[in-house]
């Protein structure tokens, strides 16, 4: 066994363990600690990466000595692989980006808790991806849960401790269907280590026993999972959650914490029940639905919001409708659509929540839309990279967006019910108009002139080299939008080839 | 020799052209004052052009067939002249009115204005009729159809009152809708004809047409329409006694017994020349035809009997009477076209004199009511005897010449196979007639014979310029002479109506 | 000749525009120099092109496996960038003079120029990937035109055009996967669908036509998406005469072309209820536009209704899907930009000089602004289809192709073009009488103020009449060249 294949569990330990080291040490260190783990983790992935894709299949990793049934093992393949390097890159640019904020907004007592929360976050995140046991997933579920709400309530005002309390409910509720179904599956198959649940279940779905159980269990699951990821109409803790809380926690949460969710319960679909068992049971339907629903609903909402931080957030709404449509479309390239879109929408939602940040201070940190006219002209870059932004939402050509919005079309097409495929088709274009009018407005906002405005507020030019580490999270985030945008064939490859090692 | 087709075009649209440019530089340059200074120059060049034109067009309509084509619009469709029997006949008629009112016109427009401008315009227009009569196919006719339209608008605005530019607005969107309506037809005539040349009896393509007939007919029915705004007839009259009143008289008058006629010319060669008579003859467009021209007849003359005006009051004569032409061309037959085209020269010479006759009374004595009139006899008896003479003439009381016309029509109304309507039509003759005679007379009556004595008249002159008086007797003389000698021109009119039958 | 003249000529104005805000010119006159002087060189580049037409097709970039980016040179897009190619010089050269008044020339400038490069693109595109890319660009950089004026209307009418543009881009997308998917992507006269592969999905197929349509018509400001067209008469004159003339609505007309003739392909859409549900919206426009434009008293948005319903003469030919209804539509296209292009720049001198914007401002200014005036009433005339002028033939042409056809509603079809004729007069000529004869009593005085522009706008004026009356005395060689393209060049 190479070297290699124990990166993955490195990765996991060493997020785990500097969590509690960063308590010790005080507020600077912590930040360099923090990063220099995440950039580490990020090397190690890709060099899994590498690895995977040059062995062509994935393997599985005994945790301690126990071996499978009884023993917890994690399962690593070109897709687990892919996510985990990109969140890596991802989760580092918001924190870089974010630090002035942190520094603004935080009591200097609060600095090295949140550093702990980022650390236990990423590391359930990388759990998550790479765990092979339905109830070690469980376990960093609900770690994953904690630290995002302590991510949440780290800068304490009322919005922000009311936001994390109707998270938490919202959450432990999911989690609590999420345990129900795991009891459940365990009760129906007798294991807890996913491709021998798998097994379990064929031979249920074959023999035909247990069957209404078994789509309770399913339901249960997804259920669970769908509250956790914000899917409409499970939504309604998010804009709260994403809107007030400070900038880096808020692209890491829209851009990484539900896509964690859903990435699980594609495992779950994968190699749990089993696609053709999942695709049996309609469940697919509901999904279309519900991201149907979620894609208008997201975006109407977001038009009627007057605070860009809370409009940015319901696009997220919308977006994950967008993921859970591709997966509702049951075919396998809606499911490669939808894993294309969690990175895409990573890369521009923090890209956006970053650039917003830029513009809002730029416009004394309010963030209602009549102080940010002309904010496009004191901050350049920000401006700038808002609009890439918002033209990725919309899906315009050369941007990341429209390669998703490209493959999603190409899935519905491909769907064998054409009422699916029209439907499919239509809330797309009405989605693309919808995200346009909320976007286009907020860009052509930023770039009206506004200087009696700016003179009268005393509102501050921020130049590139003023707010150094945001602008280097920008570009970084716009570098990859276009890559993207124009390079994504070999992402799609890669994401095609770990899909079918996943099941 | 086509040269003598293209100079009674080309040289009046130059001149006028060259006319209306000095006269606007002139209003850009000079002041009030300077504007009122009569340009001498003005009569000789305006004279002269006419006199060369006339002669021109006269040469090349009578001295043997002659065509030239001048380009290729396009392919296929070129712009090109023929002189036949119909287009001599009308360039004859034309030009005699033109010249005659063109001498008449100069007194009479030194009292309203603007000389330059409306004779600038007054050439333009005998250019482009020039073109419209010598036209060799449907497109060149419709070019010159349309350039009719725009350069006659301006004469009907002259005297730049509200009510003027509003008539003048009305005009010309009527004329755009009629001719838009004709190029429908053309359209469709243009894929089911062998071609849109004017071809004696018309060149339909018999083949092709098989099967499409409704499109054909319904394409005939538009150009009909179409081309029967400009001569006034229902359903899209209504710009007429608008515009034709509200004209300086010598604009009226050749508005009314010229320029209709340009739609005339256009129905005959379309019905005749394009299309053919037997492609309609029994249709419903023949009858809806019929129907229509009988009912302009008899409403413009009622409306002309209540009319107190008296420039409006010859507005509707001419919308009936111009309808008597339509209705001897829709009933198809050799003499019902023999009195159509007959009628084309008497009312152009008759409603010429009446509306100079009008104009006469306006510039004369400020009078423009009917009723205003009385007694006016003992001041101008030489004018009223020639309004008379043309009043009799257009009643139809022999030996004047509209007896002639009108006794051709009644006979191709009775040799048609139209049945009722032909009889229907011969009644309303009839009583249009009556009609006319209502209409007409009183002024003459009232005219001559009055209880009042002449000192309580109020009319201030006499007689009129010789200027104005010899055209007047010119043409009231020509409204009898070719009753009582008719026979040349009822044969050439035969002839015609034989080759296209 | 070689195919990276293509590269050239599209990024030759993209990249020299962008940095005229930062190039350090001295004054005006410089900045207009380095202006025509990049749109003049690339415009003889274009004509160059055109005369040594290269015949192989160049791959820029790749997206993914199936969407290339490429560019080739067929007949329709020779039409198409010599048009482009001739008048946005005449344009720039208006602008200057008009944009004396405005603010923020250079960025203005700046956009300008991009555009022609992307307009380029867009002619230029060799498959429907391509074009799309490129056509959701045109959007992008002509928002900022729009909004120059930064006043409240402009900002409004940007983004309702802006909306609209995304709307109509995202149903065209739609229609693009029907077509990667049962078709290829190129551009081949008589379409590249394969029905075998299609199968019973046909009424799919068609319904993934029309939202290519639709999507692509919207820039054409078909029924019902036309109001955006009126609303963007806010911009300065330059924007609407030569934008909204010329380079954004034209370039949904060719697209439409491109999409009916060279991807779906007639024989497949004749006939159909597409071709007949596309043809009754197209009719509407038609009529609708003119009579909107009628009641309406703002000169600008008078002309840009007009617009609606003439673009509407070019789908209709379109739509006809006849080869000779595509010679209809190519010379309405060509056609109607010269005299568009015509009536906007006299409305926009008459607004430059005198400020007046509604038509029952200007009486008597014929006599005071001959030049303008003249050129205004000339090209009406040709708009209302005068003999003699271009506008007549591109009618012509049009009802010889819906004759041709010979179905109901192609016979309603030139029903509404008379008719819409006819509310052209309406609306043109009150302007035009009025102007030069504003009735008895007019006391001139008043107009005192109004005069002529300068020969920077006139020179402009005076050559798109000339080139009216050109083409309409002399249409046979340009005809035939679209013959030419309507078989398959």
């Amino acid at each position: 066994m190479a070297f290699v294949q124990n990166l993955p569990f490195i990765c996991i330990l060493l997020s785990l363990f500097t969590g509690p080291l960063s308590s010790i040490l005080s507020g600077k260190m912590t930040k360099k600690l923090n990063l220099v783990m995440i950039t580490a983790v990020g090397i190690m992935s890709a060099m899994v990466l590498a690895f995977t894709v040059k062995s062509g299949e994935a393997y599985t990793y005994m945790m301690g000595h126990f071996p499978a049934p009884w023993g917890n093992e994690i399962r690593v393949g070109v897709l687990e692989a892919l996510l985990a390097t990109v969140f890596s890159v991802i989760m580092l640019l918001c924190i870089v980006g974010g630090s002035k904020e942190r520094e603004e907004e935080l009591e200097s007592t609060k600095q090295n808790l949140y550093y702990i929360m980022a650390n236990l976050l990423f590391c359930s995140l990388l759990a998550l991806i790479y765990t092979n046991d339905i109830f070690t997933a469980y376990v960093f579920v609900e770690i994953n849960t904690i630290s995002a709400c302590g991510l949440i309530m780290i800068r304490q005002n009322g919005r922000t401790i009311e936001a994390s309390m109707r998270y938490m409910i919202m959450s432990l509720l999911g989690s609590g269907l999420l345990l129900l179904g795991i009891c459940f599956l365990y009760d129906l198959t007798g294991h807890l280590l996913m491709s021998n649940i798998k097994e379990q279940v064929q031979i249920l779905a074959a023999t035909g026993e247990y069957q209404i159980p078994l789509l309770v269990c399913i339901t249960l699951m997804t259920v669970g999972l769908a509250i956790k990821s914000a899917l409409y109409p499970f939504h309604t803790w998010l804009p709260d959650a994403y809107g007030y809380s400070t900038m880096s926690s808020s692209a890491i949460l829209s851009s990484l914490v539900s896509k964690g969710y859903i990435i699980l319960l594609i495992k779950i679909y994968y190699r749990v029940i089993g696609i053709d068992v999942i695709r049996a049971s309609k469940i697919t339907n509901v999904l279309f639905v519900f991201g149907l629903v979620g894609m208008v609903m997201g975006s109407v909402n977001a038009i009627k919001e007057n605070n860009i931080r809370r409009m940015i957030a319901y696009s997220s709404v919308a977006q994950i409708g967008y993921i859970y449509m591709g997966l509702g479309l049951g075919s396998e390239i809606g499911v490669i659509a939808s894993v294309f879109h969690i990175l895409s929408h990573a890369a521009s939602k923090a890209l956006l929540f970053v650039a917003a940040s830029g513009i809002t201070r730029a416009s004394g940190k309010n963030k209602d839309f009549a102080s940010l006219t002309g904010a496009g002209f004191r901050n350049r870059l920000a401006g700038i990279a808002f609009t890439i932004g918002s033209l990725s939402m919309v899906g315009f050509p050369t941007f990341a967006g429209f390669i998703s919005k490209f493959w999603f079309a190409q899935a519905a097409f491909e769907n064998a019910n054409h009422t699916k495929t029209m439907l499919a088709l239509i809330v797309l274009i009405i989605s693309t108009v919808l995200n346009a009018l909320y976007f286009m407005k907020t860009v052509i906002r930023i770039y009206t002139p506004a200087p009696a405005l700016a003179k009268e507020k005393n509102y501050q030019n921020i130049t590139v080299r003023g707010q150094a580490p945001k602008s280097f999270a920008m570009i970084c985030f716009v570098a990859m939008n276009f890559m993207l945008g124009m390079c994504s064939d070999p992402i799609m490859k890669l994401i095609q080839s770990g899909l079918e090692m996943f099941g | 020799m086509g040269i003598w087709i293209l100079l009674p075009i080309i040289l009046p649209i130059v001149t006028g052209m060259y006319l209306l440019i000095s006269s606007f530089l002139k209003h850009l340059k000079s002041t009030e004052s300077e504007l009122k200074t009569a340009d001498g120059s003005l009569k000789p060049v305006v004279l002269l052009t006419l006199i060369v034109s006339v002669a021109a067009a006269f040469y090349a309509s009578w001295t043997g067939d002659k065509s030239i084509t001048l380009f290729y619009l396009m392919k296929d469709i070129p712009i090109c002249f023929k002189v036949d029997a119909v287009a001599a006949l009308f360039v004859t008629v034309v030009s005699i009115v033109w010249l005659l009112v063109g001498f008449y016109a100069f007194p009479y427009m030194s009292h309203e204005g603007e000389e330059k401008r409306y004779f600038g315009f007054y050439l333009v227009v005998y250019g482009v009729l020039m073109g419209l009569n010598f036209s060799g196919n449907l497109v060149t006719l419709y070019l010159f159809y349309e350039l009719m339209t725009v350069t006659s608008m301006p004469m009907v605005l002259h005297n730049g009152s509200r009510e003027a530019i509003m008539a003048a607005l009305k005009y010309l969107f009527y004329s755009m809708c009629g001719a838009y309506m004709a190029l429908f037809g053309i359209f469709v005539l243009n894929k089911y004809c062998d071609t849109l040349a004017f071809v004696a009896g018309g060149s339909l393509n018999t083949v092709l047409a098989q099967g499409n007939e409704t499109i054909i007919l319904i394409a005939v029915m538009a150009m009909l329409i179409g081309f029967g705004v400009k001569a006034g007839m229902l359903p899209l009259h209504a710009w007429l006694p608008a515009a034709h009143p509200v004209a300086p008289a010598p604009a009226s008058a050749v508005l009314s017994s010229i320029i209709v006629k340009g739609g005339v010319l256009a129905i005959v060669r379309v019905v005749y020349y394009v299309v053919g008579a037997d492609v309609i003859r029994g249709t419903w467009v023949q009858y809806a035809w019929l129907i229509l021209s009988l009912l302009t007849v008899f409403m413009g003359s009622m409306l002309a009997y209540r009319e107190p005006v008296f420039k409006k009051r010859l507005a509707y004569s001419t919308v009936s009477q111009v309808s008597y032409i339509l209705f001897g061309l829709a009933v198809l037959t050799p003499a019902g076209i023999t009195g159509a085209l007959l009628h084309v020269v008497f009312h152009a010479f008759i409603k010429c004199t009446l509306f100079l006759t009008a104009g006469i009374f306006i510039f004369q004595c400020g009078k423009s009511r009917v009723d205003e009139l009385e007694g006016i006899g003992k001041c101008m008896p030489k004018t009223l005897w020639c309004y008379t003479f043309a009043a009799l003439a257009l009643i139809g009381i022999p030996p004047a010449s509209g007896f002639i016309s009108k006794w051709y029509l009644a006979q191709g109304a009775f040799d048609s196979q139209i049945g009722i309507l032909g009889w229907g039509g011969i009644v309303v003759l009839l009583l249009s007639a009556l009609l006319t005679a209502g209409y007409l007379l009183p002024i003459t009556m009232k005219g001559f014979f009055t209880e009042k004595k002449t000192e309580e008249l109020e009319f201030e002159k006499g007689e009129p310029p010789m200027a104005m008086l010899m055209p007047l007797m010119i043409l009231a003389f020509l409204a009898m002479i070719l009753g009582v000698l008719p026979s040349g021109m009822i044969d050439y009119a035969a002839q015609i109506a034989a080759t296209i039958l | 000749m070689n195919a990276i003249i293509m590269l050239v000529v599209v990024l030759l104005p993209i990249l020299a525009g962008i940095p005229i805000p930062v190039l350090p010119f001295k004054n005006r006159k410089q900045l207009m120099c380095y202006v025509e002087g990049v749109t003049i060189l690339t415009s003889v580049l274009v004509l160059v092109m055109l005369l040594n037409r290269p015949t192989d097709s160049l791959v820029l970039f790749q997206f993914t496996e199936e969407m290339i980016l490429e560019f080739h040179l067929d007949g329709l897009g020779m039409v198409f960038a010599g048009m482009v190619a001739v008048l946005w010089p005449l344009a720039i050269l208006y602008s200057f003079e008009y944009m004396k008044h405005e603010k923020h020339e250079e960025v203005f400038f700046m956009f300008y120029t991009i555009t022609y490069g992307i307009t380029l693109g867009v002619a230029l595109s060799g498959d429907i990937v391509t074009m799309y890319v490129f056509f959701e660009m045109l959007s992008l950089v002509t928002l900022p035109l729009i909004m120059h004026t930064l006043t409240r209307e402009a900002i409004h009418a940007s983004r309702t055009y802006f909306y609209y543009m995304i709307g109509g881009a995202a149903c065209a997308f739609m229609g693009m996967i029907f077509v990667l998917n049962y078709g290829g992507s190129a551009f081949v006269m008589g379409g590249t669908l394969d029905l075998a592969k299609a199968g019973e999905n046909v009424n799919l197929l068609l319904v993934g036509y029309v939202m290519c349509f639709c999507g692509f018509g919207v820039k054409t400001a078909m029924w019902p998406c036309s109001s955006w067209l009126p609303k963007a008469g806010v911009a300065p004159t330059p924007v609407t005469a030569l934008l909204h003339a010329v380079a954004v609505v034209k370039t949904g007309a060719f697209a439409t072309m491109r999409v009916t003739y060279y991807t779906f392909g007639t024989e497949f859409l004749k006939g159909t209820w597409a071709q007949e549900f596309l043809m009754i919206l197209i009719i509407f426009t038609i009529v609708y536009g003119c009579s909107r434009g009628v009641k309406e008293t703002h000169l600008k948005r008078r002309l840009a209704w007009s617009t609606v319903s003439n673009l509407s003469y070019i789908l209709f030919g379109v739509i006809l899907m006849t080869p000779a209804g595509l010679v209809g539509a190519l010379s309405h296209m060509i056609f109607h930009a010269a005299m568009k292009i015509c009536l906007f720049f006299c409305a926009g001198a008459v607004i430059y000089k005198t400020g007046r914007n509604y038509v029952y401002e200007l009486d008597g200014f014929g006599r005071k602004m001959p030049c303008v005036f003249t050129c205004f009433t000339l090209s009406g005339l040709a708009l209302m289809g005068l003999p003699g002028m271009c506008g007549f033939i591109s009618k012509w042409n049009l009802a010889q192709a819906a004759v041709e056809s010979g179905t109901v509603l192609s016979y309603v079809g030139i029903v509404a073009l008379l008719i819409s004729a006819l509310l052209t007069a309406l609306y043109i000529m009150p302007v035009s009488v009025r102007a030069f004869f504003p009735g008895k009593g007019f006391d001139y005085e008043k107009i005192s103020d109004v005069e002529d522009p300068n020969w920077m706008i006139c020179v402009p004026l005076v050559l798109l009449v000339i080139v009216i009356f050109y083409f309409g005395l002399h249409s046979q060689p340009i005809i035939d060249a679209f013959a030419a393209v309507a078989s398959g060049m």
